[in-house]
């Protein structure tokens, strides 16, 4: 193991907790970030690359990493997947018609062996808007019940009025921390 | 008790394995203030600096970037601490590291750590970048505005 590896485990230590943020283009995930820390959300545009935001939470400094989602972007995942503690997968609810890519994606992460011991967090985003579907009908459609490889849960949320946000990071969190950290 | 403190620290007391751990980090922080190292980051950053902006989304190419810097930084620093020190062992080191965090200076903790956080590395080019193109920018200017007349002059 090299020295900066090392060097980062022990920075770890330190109540950091790296949450990486994915999900199909358009589900919210850079809106959802910008809400959390309070910035302005009206002027987001499609993500090429990926935003990174460091926040003090609850005594915990959150390294909150967003990737672009489009189709072309997807590949790049695979370089931001080390060192995760915690995984938000983003669905835009109202977008039933790519629903079937969205479980396709999200299960091939399920499997990647960088991410095994990440808790998974589910937004059901866009609830603000008519005709989305419920947190339960996402579950259904995701299989969640059928995961047994990782902790996780699913919340209804909008990045708009920032409903449930809050609760879904610290849902998160909790679950991290129980696992990581208890040992200190 | 002050005394005692004081004392204490001063006395060169510490096992073989507390001597050399010490004598590697004098070693690393040789290297990092050396011109050695320093022109070899100055040619990292010349080499990539245009490719960075001072924009909040990142781009894929950092990463990569990014990448490449830890790799010939550590490779640099195991080779010239081993240079230095012919029974250096990075993996001996690593686990003493965690033992003797907090003797450690955070002077050269952070610097070490700073290698490891990806913030720090964009900050560092976005840096670069703006005193590059500020250069230029004085430059201009030492140009257009430089007055042949003292203001102070003007006041009296």
């Amino acid at each position: 193991m090299g020295l900066l590896t090392i060097l980062k485990k022990m920075k770890q230590k330190e109540k950091e907790v790296r949450i990486l943020m994915l999900g199909l283009d358009n589900a919210g995930k850079t809106t959802i970030l910008k809400k959390f820390i309070g910035e302005d959300i009206n002027t987001i545009s499609p993500t090429l690359g990926f935003n990174i935001e460091t926040v003090e939470h609850r005594g915990f400094k959150l390294n909150i990493w967003d990737v672009g989602g489009q189709k072309s972007l997807r590949s790049y995942w695979r370089n931001y997947f080390e060192s995760t503690d915690g995984l938000i997968w983003v669905v835009d609810s109202a977008d039933k018609r790519r629903l079937s890519d969205c479980v396709k994606e999200l299960h091939h992460l399920l499997v990647e062996e960088r991410l095994a011991g990440a808790t998974l967090l589910v937004f059901a985003n866009k609830q603000d808007l008519p005709g989305s579907l419920s947190s339960e009908e996402i579950k259904e459609i995701l299989d969640l019940e059928g995961i047994k490889t990782h902790h996780w849960s699913i919340l209804p949320c909008s990045a708009v009025t920032g409903k449930n946000l809050l609760e879904g990071i610290d849902w998160l969190i909790d679950d991290i921390s129980s696992r990581i950290f208890t040992l200190d | 008790m002050a005394m005692w403190g004081s004392e204490m620290e001063g006395v060169v007391c510490g096992s073989e394995d507390e001597q050399r751990f010490d004598e590697i980090i004098g070693s690393i922080q040789d290297v990092l203030i050396s011109d050695e190292f320093l022109n070899l980051q100055q040619d990292f950053m010349d080499k990539y600096y245009h490719v960075f902006e001072d924009t909040e989304e990142n781009k894929f190419i950092y990463t990569d970037i990014f990448q490449e810097y830890n790799s010939i930084f550590e490779k640099y620093l195991e080779m010239r601490l081993t240079n230095k020190l012919p029974w250096f062992s990075m993996e001996k080191f690593a686990a003493s590291l965690t033992a003797h965090k907090h003797e450690i200076c955070d002077e050269i903790f952070e610097t070490l750590t700073s290698f490891t956080d990806f913030m720090t590395f964009k900050e560092m080019f976005v840096d670069y970048r703006a005193e590059k193109d500020g250069r230029n920018d004085d430059l201009m200017q030492g140009l257009v505005v430089q007055s042949l007349v003292p203001t102070t002059i003007s006041v009296a």
